[in-house]
């Protein structure tokens, strides 16, 4: 029977207050327990609530950094210390993967409290490398998730668990930074004491691993954009920009030191546009990209620990070498020569194997360079002179071709003021039947008589740089015009044969217009002429480079009714199975040939042989360049049908060209 | 001042003295008295509290707080035992006062202004404690300390070298281990 109880059976009214007493006793008690467990209750809370709000803190720090720091270095170093100051672990570390052997590698970032107490384990931690599943770094990278070990040292085996217990450090966590769902580094931390796991603060050691994973995606994008800003994406070698910014720090150097020696190789390959016309342009990048890989190599083997080489592409076949140092005239030029030889060797794109050569200019360190354009331009000025005096050559720059470079911008200027100006004449020369000396055609040649000097300028000194400029499409398209008006107008006035010709040259740059059949018909119709009177002078070097192109466009001539001849037949390259494909009227054998008639045997030979193939298919054949009675009486004897030259009248103008028609051969 | 210091106050008046001690030292000093560890009182109300223990016990202000300080610490320790454990003497605890004791009191009530403590260690047997507060209760931290020692079953003696009560700017005490 309890106190209780026994006063509550009681009638004594001092009990009955006692009894009220205690029941207000037990009460008080009931509430005060009440009271103290509420308090703890609520004391648990907003403790666990403080640790929350803190942890949500360090991740807003972190993900802040992570969002503004410049680099992984720096935002990385920012959270080792954030974190270990916020939690009091007192040593935290990273390390990185390493991609190529999928180990991860300690790094300079790590944060340690007390350095001079874990400076052993921090030496330990440096040069330990941790492969899938070793240590803890290595078991986050095997689990892929945040990891926990309550004490290193009851765990033998952790590489680390002994120095890391000397040192006095024993519970840990690592926790993985993804990139996505990749694993591109670990972060592990320590602390003094050992510690049961902490399922929050891992889950908040998980999301800073995401924030931290961006910084890294954030860094490798951007490393990736300025990669592709200064690389070729086809050869992966260094673009304009990258080359530029080199050499202009080379400028730069030497500049402040003589010492510091530079040469620029300009390199542009021959011909490469035939390869990408006629095998297309998967074949062109593949033949780039092996001709890149040859160069490198030489690169490679050439250049010593003296001399720095930066190897560039352009653009198109264009490609640029810097090299830095020690480098003498000699050793750029050695240098050159091993990349022409490089290109000795066929290289095999799609199955076929393609014969290549390259131009090259260099132009070395002066005291007058004072940025990259400058040394840039005059390479490239060196590489063309390369290029003109006949491929796979090498040219050093000197201030000749400069002054050259400078006469030629002056000249173009003056061609195009020329064409507006109307400052061409065309002058003709007669085309002779050797049979009976009549007069058959005329071929027009263009003049330039220049307005500022009253100089009759000879083609040789305008034409190729008309050809390089483009000048020429417009020139030709006059020529044609002219040269078919005074036909149609000597025709119109009677002085002339209905049958009269006259040939006009057409220049590759021309030839290759895609409309150049077009313009042809349209300055045929525009004037009247006769299509059968008009008869197009191409050269060899036309019908090389794409050889069905060339023939289907002497075939729509053809087919209009102009006639087609092939000029100064055997100066070029053209062997007799392209002449047997192409549908030429006519053949013209050149001047030289004709000039060695006389004093060599085989001069006379080369043109039998010429004569006999042309007559076997059926073409007409033209002497250029006849002079002498003697000339004229062998080619006739010989069988040559036409001839043109000194020996009946040099070119001359309109006037006296109608003159010659009035004449009655002797 | 935290409802905490309030209730240790209680617990130890009413289990040396009794509760009805306590009722009438609430009684005397006017304070209704209803107190809980997480709310926040007046710095007033501690001050009439130890004042009327004085008058009631005939003792000063002074020696009123280090009885207290002393007395709370077995209190303390049952209230919030991982504070004590990981430490094997009084000074080693003594010495996280600021790195853990007072960072765990902020966990529980933010804003709490707990005093800051510099510690300089002369020797192995001493430690020489500043105190600096609005709240000039260096003789609660020598009961706190005293108490401490207690805990560890170790024996002090604190020296109080200036004092923010006698006009000093604030408190040096040398804390001094009798082995």
């Amino acid at each position: 029977m309890g106190a209780l109880d026994a006063l509550a059976a009681s009638a004594d009214p001092v009990d009955a207050l006692n009894l009220r007493i205690l029941k207000l006793e037990n009460r008080l008690q009931r509430e005060r327990a009440a009271r103290l467990q509420a308090e703890e209750i609520a004391e648990k809370g907003l403790r666990d609530l403080y640790e929350r709000q803190r942890q949500l803190e360090l991740l807003e720090t972190i993900a802040t950094k992570a969002n503004t720091g410049r680099s992984v270095e720096e935002t990385f170093t920012f959270a080792l210390d954030a974190i270990c100051r916020h939690t009091g672990w007192p040593f935290g570390n990273v390390y990185r993967l390493d991609d190529a052997s999928g180990e991860l590698r300690p790094t300079p970032m790590w944060h340690a409290g007390d350095q001079e107490r874990l400076s052993a384990f921090i030496e330990r931690t440096q040069r330990t490398i941790f492969r899938t599943g070793e240590g803890l770094p290595g078991r986050v990278l095997q689990k892929g998730t945040a990891t926990w070990i309550d004490n290193v040292a009851l765990d033998p085996t952790l590489p680390r668990c002994h120095v890391a217990a000397e040192c006095g450090l024993h519970a840990a966590f690592g926790f993985p930074i993804l990139v996505g769902s990749e694993i591109r580094a670990v972060m592990e931390f320590f602390h003094r004491d050992v510690q049961a796991l902490d399922e929050q603060l891992l889950t908040v050691m998980a999301q800073i691993g995401m924030q931290l994973g961006r910084v890294i995606e954030r860094q490798q994008a951007e490393e990736k954009l300025i990669h592709d800003a200064t690389h070729d994406p086809l050869t992966g070698l260094p673009n304009r920009m990258l080359f530029t910014d080199r050499l202009t720090r080379a400028v730069a150097l030497r500049t402040r030191n003589p010492d510091n020696r530079y040469a620029v190789l300009f390199i542009d390959l021959d011909r490469f546009k035939l390869v990408n016309d006629s095998l297309g342009h998967a074949a062109g990048d593949a033949l780039l990209t092996e001709i890149a890989a040859r160069f490198a190599a030489v690169l490679e083997s050439a250049c010593t620990g003296d001399v720095l080489p930066t190897l560039a592409r352009l653009g198109g076949d264009e490609f640029t070498i810097l090299l830095e140092g020690a480098i003498e005239n000699g050793e750029a030029i050695a240098i050159a020569d091993r990349i022409l030889e490089t290109l000795a060797e066929p290289v095999e794109v799609e199955r076929q194997k393609v014969y290549t050569s390259a131009s090259i200019g260099i132009a070395t360190c002066a005291s007058y360079y004072t940025d990259a354009t400058d040394i840039m331009r005059d390479a490239d000025l060196a590489m063309y002179r390369a290029k003109a005096s006949g491929r796979a050559r090498i040219e050093m720059f000197d201030k000749s071709l400069h002054d050259k470079a400078i006469e030629r911008l002056a000249l173009e200027s003056d061609l195009r003021e020329a064409l507006h100006n109307g400052e061409f004449v065309l002058h003709y020369q007669p085309i002779v039947a050797l049979a009976d000396r009549r007069v058959t055609g005329f071929e027009a040649l263009v003049r330039w008589q220049r307005k500022t000097t009253g100089d009759l300028v000879a083609p040789g000194e305008f034409i190729t740089l008309a050809e390089e400029t483009g000048l020429i499409v417009f020139l030709g398209d006059w020529v044609l015009r002219k040269a078919l008006q005074t036909l149609v107008g000597w025709q119109k006035q009677g002085i002339a044969a209905s049958t009269l010709t006259m040939s006009v040259n057409v220049s590759p740059r021309q030839f290759h217009q895609h409309d150049f059949v077009a313009g042809v018909l349209s300055a045929i119709a525009d004037t009247g002429a006769d299509p059968a009177c008009v008869r197009l002078e191409i050269t060899e070097g036309v019908s090389i480079i794409d050889a069905t192109r060339t023939a289907g466009i002497i075939q729509e001539l053809r087919d209009a009714g102009i006639r087609v001849s092939i000029d100064d037949f055997g100066t070029g390259y053209s062997s007799l199975s392209y002449l047997h494909n192409l549908p030429f009227d006519a053949l013209k054998i050149d001047r030289s040939f004709v000039a060695s008639l006389k004093q060599k045997d085989d001069g006379h030979e080369i043109i039998q042989t010429i004569l006999d193939l042309a007559r076997n298919m059926g073409m007409e054949v033209v002497a250029e360049g006849t002079e002498t009675a003697d000339h004229v009486d062998m080619l006739r004897d010989m069988g040559c049908g036409f001839a043109q030259g000194y020996f009946f009248s040099r070119p001359v103008d309109a006037e006296a060209a109608r003159a010659l028609l009035a004449q009655v051969p002797d | 001042m935290k409802g905490v210091v309030f209730n240790l106050l209680e617990e130890a008046v009413s289990r040396q003295f009794g509760p009805e001690t306590w009722d009438d030292l609430l009684d005397d000093a006017d304070l209704p008295g209803a107190y809980t560890s997480l709310g926040n009182y007046s710095d007033a109300e501690i001050v009439a509290l130890v004042s009327a223990a004085a008058t009631k016990l005939g003792k000063t202000n002074a020696e009123i707080l280090q009885w207290f300080g002393e007395e709370a610490m077995p209190i303390l320790k049952e209230r919030y035992p991982a504070l004590f454990e990981n430490h094997k003497s009084a000074r080693n605890f003594i010495l996280t006062v600021n790195s853990i004791i007072h960072p765990e009191v902020r966990k529980l009530y933010s804003g709490a202004s707990c005093p800051f403590f510099h510690f300089r260690e002369a020797d192995e047997h001493s430690i020489v404690m500043g105190y600096e507060s609005s709240r000039q209760m260096c003789d609660l931290a020598h009961g706190f300390v005293k108490g401490a020692a207690n805990i560890y079953c170790e024996e002090v003696t604190i020296e109080h070298h200036s004092c923010m009560n006698h006009g000093a700017d604030k408190c040096l005490m040398e804390i001094r281990w009798a082995h």
